[in-house]
């Protein structure tokens, strides 16, 4: 769902360019306020593992394949919306300036949908289920699953929006799509998760209520 | 994505005048042609712009010796999202016109009209050059000279150090990647494998991402308490030195950027 250049107007960029630098800025404080020390290094890395393991194609159904976003994952593990907004920007950035997958004017949209939109789903999807089910695996691949599907319909709205894509039989396709493909993130979420639950669960945020 | 970005960085230690070109000239003339590119109104214009900044492009690749056919490959493998909601839009219009003018009936009643047609050619023919000047920039300027580029062209330097020790990591996560790959399919474990149960595959896969993200944590919390170890700090930059610009790499500049802007103003003032 990287929106390419040249489908979303200059000005309608520009808003959403300014909108993805407030949040950036917000997620900026965050770190230097809410998390202890500087830790930017730390989210700096592991973007780029993220990066990587993006790369790993995982099939759904009837020859459908898709990879991990990763954005509810951090959002979830290290118990912030902004962590996600940092790791995700920062692995747009590469992805937009070094392959052209997204783009240089809709670089501000792509931020909003997949690293500000999926993170705060992501986040607050996950303390809602939680609250609901009281099952730290099942919240975890819900949100998830919210996470990929919410941002590519915020994605066809934005398409819609810059008149390049019709809105109804948009959202159904786009909807449908990362339904389908949003259950690879819904489920490798909650195994991942459960790994570093049992291996590492000092990484993962107090909030994540890991049951100790 | 990452099977690339080693093969890229290669492309970009390359040597050709555009090679040696400052990031920042590269920079400017990329940035500033797909902003051209996507401001300029729709119309008739479009396709005489789009044939000046195709000659400047053809030309600068000519120049820095990229092959054509890793030009091509590379944008062959972005293009695909980009061309399906093209597609999807000629298919069922965005906006909806009073009387349009059909060009030919598909089945289930699809009609296919000139306007959708000349809305998907106008976006498609700049979805593909912006793409083209990404490939051109990425293809000929390092990741380090990228990052010093922004650095002095104004780019916050907290964002440029973060910036930069994420694409230090790039490198190592990537080498990780395929030797994870690598010992999958030793293993004969292919995830796409349907003699196993899909929940196993799921399984496995979980596994290795989630070691993935935790190794790359773990990297992280070293590395940053070695950078404290080095004084890492609040008020920590990177430090770049200070590098003017040549008189052949402003000559350049000027010459590209008359194009990119004199194109369009001259495109609007003549049609």
């Amino acid at each position: 769902m990287h929106i390419p250049d040249a489908f979303i107007p200059i000005w309608q960029g520009a808003i959403y360019w300014l909108i993805a630098l407030v949040f950036i800025a917000l997620a900026l404080r965050w770190v230097r306020n809410e998390m202890n020390e500087e830790k930017l290094p730390l989210l700096a890395v592991l973007a780029a593992g993220v990066f990587a393991l993006q790369a790993f194609n995982i099939p759904v159904t009837m020859g459908t394949s898709g990879h991990l976003v990763g954005g509810a994952l951090v959002a979830i593990a290290l118990g912030s919306p902004f962590a996600a907004i940092i790791v995700l920007s920062l692995v747009l950035i590469v992805q937009g300036v070094l392959f052209g997958d997204g783009g240089i004017t809709v670089m501000g949209a792509n931020i909003i949908n997949m690293g500000v939109i999926g993170g705060f789903v992501g986040y607050y999807g996950y303390h809602g289920l939680m609250r609901l089910t009281k099952s730290m695996y099942a919240s975890a691949a819900g949100a998830a699953w919210l996470a990929c599907l919410i941002p590519a319909l915020a994605a066809s709205v934005e398409l819609f929006v810059a008149g390049t894509f019709p809105l109804v039989p948009g959202m159904i396709s786009m909807g449908l799509y990362h339904a389908l493909i949003g259950v690879i993130e819904a489920l490798i979420t909650a195994v991942v998760l459960a790994l570093i639950a049992s291996s590492r669960p000092d990484i993962l945020d107090k909030s994540v209520g890991v049951p100790t | 994505m990452i099977e690339d970005l080693f093969e890229i960085e290669r492309l970009a230690y390359g040597d050709s005048p555009v090679h040696r070109l400052d990031a920042r000239v590269k920079i400017v003339i990329c940035f500033s042609a797909i902003v051209a590119l996507v401001s300029f109104p729709r119309g008739e214009g479009t396709f005489m712009l789009a044939l000046t900044f195709a000659s400047l492009l053809a030309l600068l690749l000519a120049v820095s010796r990229v092959r054509v056919r890793t030009f091509l490959l590379r944008m062959l493998a972005i293009l695909p999202f980009g061309l399906s909601i093209l597609l999807f839009q000629v298919l069922f219009p965005a906006t909806p016109v009073v009387s349009p003018i059909v060009v030919a009936t598909l089945p289930f009643g699809i009609a296919l009209t000139a306007e959708a047609l000349e809305l998907a050619a106008q976006v498609g023919i700049r979805f593909v050059l912006c793409i083209g000047f990404i490939i051109l920039l990425s293809s000929t300027t390092t990741i380090q000279d990228l990052l010093m580029g922004a650095r002095r062209l104004g780019f916050p330097s907290e964002f440029t150090l973060i910036l930069g020790m994420m694409t230090r990591y790039l490198f190592v996560f990537g080498q990780m990647f395929f030797r994870v790959r690598n010992a999958l399919a030793t293993r004969c474990f292919d995830p796409f494998d349907r003699s196993l149960p899909y929940a196993y595959r799921i399984r496995q896969m979980g596994n290795t991402i989630g070691t993935m993200f935790i190794r790359s944590y773990e990297q992280g919390e070293r590395t940053y308490t070695a950078m404290l170890c080095r004084g890492y700090g609040k008020d920590a930059f990177l430090f770049v030195p200070r590098k003017p610009l040549t008189a052949p790499e402003w000559g350049t500049l000027a010459a590209c950027m008359a194009v990119v802007i004199g194109g369009p103003a001259a495109v609007l003032l003549f049609s």
